[in-house]
């Protein structure tokens, strides 16, 4: 086997939230035994983007916002590969949010990860589109992917996890990966991943976060009693994480890549172009036109 | 910038007196080039006229052409379409119309002034007021509504109606019908079929002396009649590429159609995405795991896939982009003719970075570049663009069927799992002779790597180290020395000791090969340098062009004259022997507003 690139050391700062996101995606690829040559991440740019340098497997560093039609690509030329689109949140939901949403509806079999630090961090703290109002002047009030995802009928799963707590976080990145495998869509996984530098919050989220798992009665599979269940906790003050919604076994939109490609084996990736093999077939193509 | 276009052709009006005294005089003759417009408002069917016209002469032997929305310009839900053919082979529309099938007055009105002295208008009785001694009305919607049952047959009652008139071969024309609607199933082959024969009886209840005249039969049998945009798709497709995705666009969302039908047999995707940014990035994404890929567009959607060409020309993924010119800028005019987006595609995305920019002259040749940008591509592993333009796109044509033993897959340095095991080492940006680096994609063992718009090291690290930035650079930039005799070569046309060129891209070969043609027949020899590769600028082919001509016109569709900004920039010497001929009205050349200008320089050089 030749020698190949190595991951290097990460470049962001000590204490960083993004590490346990990093630990945490780690643990899954390898709980799942995803094999190295088969996992592909895609990163967005702003620190979190950076991923990929730092993890085993092939990395595809894309443009600010467009990590998902990228990963997408990627996914729908060749189903068989593990594909992980890795950004933040000013990524995702300001430059590139409709793609979030139409990544949402498109439902190929792909997981994307967001480390919300409700700030630009790299461009030294401005405030994204999670802010909360006053932070750095801002005047506007913050969005909530969740919620968002939850709205659109397509999308099957969503977690939303903190870094501080990695453990359950690897347990929602772990089910969405599977959750691609059994080709059932896509999956959404926000990171709470506090920014040490320009917004640090881990003393708060680790307070504010409350697993609506745990509430008496919640249904993950219930798309409405999710929505309320979200709003009501965030009405409490609180951030609902945990497994929010996942759609169940008998239910739930195809996977786009599935219904294109039912076989894995066969794909515009993996297709001969020789000409020799396609020959008779381009022939009929031809005399079709008349 | 010039505030006054590059030296400007005005459209040179034909020579058509629009009011005439007594009978026309009709030609005796069966005419050897004919065109047939038909006009009348959206939903009137003017282009089922002009397609079953175009198959007709086709099955006859003819070249065809054929136009649409000719006179768009006509406010309102005016349509129309035209349909030439010629016994030769022609590339654009007719300069003047011999017939002209209107259902309403605005089609009278501007038809007549294109129509040919010896012309005839045939028109719908009831729609069209209009009276003339040259213009026949017919009931055709009135029959069409009272015998076949519905109105909207009227446009096949004009086809049986003309068939008649210009006195077809009453098997072969009804031949088309049944080619056309046969396969539909249900009524609508008898349907059309009764009406043609009603188009016919109503001429001769007319008393018309059909036929008024009538056309010749050539020989060009085994020519398929396409558009550019078809011909694209076909030329993907055989290219070996299996991945596209774009967003609906005028004039290029056809291309994404065919390629729908086509792909899916070769286990190929076509996606239709959200908007043009996630259009171009999801083609880097499928095309960086190995999958030929491409996009299509027009000009407002190419600006908003800027800042993904660069990626893809620093993370050195191979993509083809077809840029089907439009009226621009901004929205400007959709469904028109124009080639402004030139230097805009040679310099577009911030930074530099090697890119190819091919053009395509007509039906034939765009499947042929097509198949070569997508070797191109991932052969140099960088973007290649492929411009056409809105008449090359749309409007069909005659051409030979496309040749496939001449086709060669050429996936460059794409490794195979035995080569990437033999490695010591594997590196994505591995410095070499010719700048490109062996490429692995994701699934091969061994072959992981880094791959990114961020400038990088040889393992595809992010590196701000000033020698390896100078080093990358070379690496990339070089291609386009490197790569010259890779590229398309320009095609030469017409009279190796003329002195007279032209210059000239994309759908002008139609007006520059007639116009030609018209010169050569007043005595005037010209050589025409097709250019197929616009960037880099083929110097040396433009050099040895230009060595023995007097002047060279560049003729295209845009203001300042860009192709001719562009050689002058790269090639300072040959300035003084270019004069630029630009239209930029949103219609095509045709042959006389290329023969004016020549005759007038000569007229005034003695």
């Amino acid at each position: 086997m030749p020698e190949v690139v190595k991951p290097i050391p990460s470049t962001w700062c000590p204490g960083c939230g993004d590490f346990g996101v990093m630990a945490a995606l780690k643990n899954s690829l390898k709980a799942l035994s995803v094999p190295t040559e088969e996992t592909v991440i895609v990163g967005g740019i702003g620190c979190s983007g950076g991923i990929h340098n730092f993890l085993d497997g092939y990395g595809f560093h894309s443009l600010h916002g467009r990590l998902l039609p990228t990963a997408l690509g990627a996914k729908l030329a060749n189903p068989k590969l593990t594909v992980i689109a890795v950004g933040g949140d000013g990524d995702g939901y300001a430059i590139g949010m409709g793609h979030f949403i139409h990544s949402l509806k498109k439902n190929v079999d792909i997981t994307y990860i967001v480390m919300n630090n409700e700030t630009y961090g790299l461009t030294k703290g401005q405030p994204s589109p999670t802010a909360k109002v006053g932070f750095h002047g801002n005047l506007e009030g913050p969005f909530d992917a969740v919620l968002t995802a939850l709205s659109v009928s397509s999308a099957g799963y969503i977690a939303r996890g903190f870094s501080g707590a990695p453990r359950e976080a690897a347990q929602y990145i772990t089910e969405a990966i599977r959750y691609n495998k059994e080709r059932r869509g896509f999956a959404f996984v926000e990171i709470l991943s506090p920014c040490v530098t320009y917004n640090d919050t881990y003393q708060l989220w680790r307070q504010q976060v409350e697993s609506v798992e745990k509430i008496e009665g919640y249904d993950k599979s219930d798309r409405a009693k999710a929505f309320s269940t979200v709003l009501q906790v965030k009405e409490r003050g609180k951030i609902p994480v945990g497994q929010i919604f996942r759609v169940a076994d008998d239910k739930g939109a195809p996977a786009l890549d599935k219904t294109l490609l039912p076989m894995v084996e066969r794909s515009p990736a993996s297709a001969d172009i020789s000409l020799e093999h396609n020959l008779p077939k381009y022939q009929k193509l031809l005399a079709s036109l008349g | 910038m010039a505030t006054t276009p590059a030296t400007s052709t005005a459209p040179v009006q034909s020579p058509v007196p629009t009011e005439r005294v007594g009978p026309p005089s009709r030609p005796t003759a069966p005419l050897r080039d004919i065109s047939i417009m038909i006009g009348g408002q959206g939903g009137d069917g003017t282009l089922t006229v002009s397609d079953l016209l175009g198959r007709y002469f086709h099955a006859r032997g003819l070249y065809i052409y054929t136009a649409r929305a000719v006179l768009s310009r006509i406010r309102g839900g005016h349509a129309d379409a035209s349909t030439r053919a010629h016994v030769e082979p022609v590339w654009a529309q007719k300069p003047v119309q011999d017939v002209l099938v209107a259902f309403d007055d605005d089609a009278v009105k501007v038809g007549l002034k294109e129509l040919d002295p010896h012309g005839f208008v045939l028109a719908d009785q009831g729609s069209v007021k209009t009276e003339g001694a040259n213009i026949y009305h017919l009931p055709l919607s009135i029959t069409a509504a009272s015998k076949v049952g519905n109105g909207l047959y009227k446009n096949t009652v004009a086809y049986g109606a003309l068939s008649a008139l210009l006195g077809f071969d009453v098997a072969a024309a009804r031949g088309v019908i049944e080619k056309r609607f046969g396969r539909r199933g249900g009524d609508a082959l008898n349907f059309n079929l009764k009406a043609f024969d009603l188009g016919r009886e109503l001429v001769k209840e007319a008393g018309l002396p059909a036929p008024l005249f009538t056309v010749a039969a050539g020989s060009a049998k085994d020519h398929i009649l396409i558009s550019g945009n078809q011909a694209c798709a076909l030329g993907f497709v055989v290219g070996g590429g299996r991945f596209f995705s774009g967003y609906p666009i005028t004039p290029a969302t056809s291309i994404m159609e065919n390629l729908d039908k086509m792909l899916p047999q070769f286990d190929g995707i076509v996606r239709q995405v959200e908007d043009e940014l996630g259009a171009i990035n999801m083609a880097i994404g499928a095309a960086y795991v190995g999958a030929r890929a491409m996009t299509a567009t027009s000009g407002p959607g190419l600006s908003l896939m800027t800042e993904a060409m660069g990626h893809a020309g620093e993370a050195e993924v191979p993509l083809v982009i077809v840029d089907c010119q439009r009226v621009g800028p901004s929205t400007g005019e959709p469904t028109r003719h124009e080639q402004s987006d030139l230097l805009f595609v040679v310099f577009a995305s911030h930074g530099e970075f090697p890119r190819f920019v091919l053009a395509p002259g007509y039906a034939s040749d765009v499947f042929e570049i097509t198949v070569q940008a997508v070797n191109l591509a991932e052969k140099w592993q960088i973007p290649v663009f492929i411009m056409l333009d809105n008449d090359e796109s749309e409007n069909t044509q005659t051409t030979p069927g496309f040749d496939l033993s001449k086709v060669h897959i050429d996936r460059g340095k794409l490794l195979r799992q035995e080569e990437l095991d033999k490695m010591p080492a594997y590196k994505r940006y591995e410095f070499t002779s010719d700048g490109i680096s062996p490429r692995s994609v994701p699934g091969m063992k061994g072959g992981v790597s880094q791959t990114t718009g961020n400038e990088h090291d040889e393992w595809g690290h992010v590196s701000v180290n000033p020698e390896n930035r100078r080093k990358m650079m070379a690496k990339r930039m070089n291609r386009l020395e490197l790569a010259k005799q890779d590229l398309p070569a320009p095609h030469l046309w017409g009279d190796e000791k003329a002195r007279i060129g032209f210059i000239g891209f994309g759908s002008t070969y139609g007006a520059i090969r007639e116009a030609q043609r018209d010169l050569k027949e007043k005595g005037v020899p010209t050589r025409f340098f097709q250019a197929r590769t616009l960037w880099p600028v083929p110097k040396e082919a433009l050099a040895t062009f230009l060595e023995g001509l007097d002047v060279a016109f560049v003729v295209e569709h845009n203001y300042t004259g860009q192709f001719a900004r562009l050689i002058r920039q790269e090639m300072p010497e040959a300035a003084s022997k270019l004069r630029s001929l630009v239209r930029y009205d949103g219609l095509a050349f045709r042959s006389p507003d290329l023969v004016h200008p020549v005759e007038e320089f000569r007229a005034r050089s003695g």
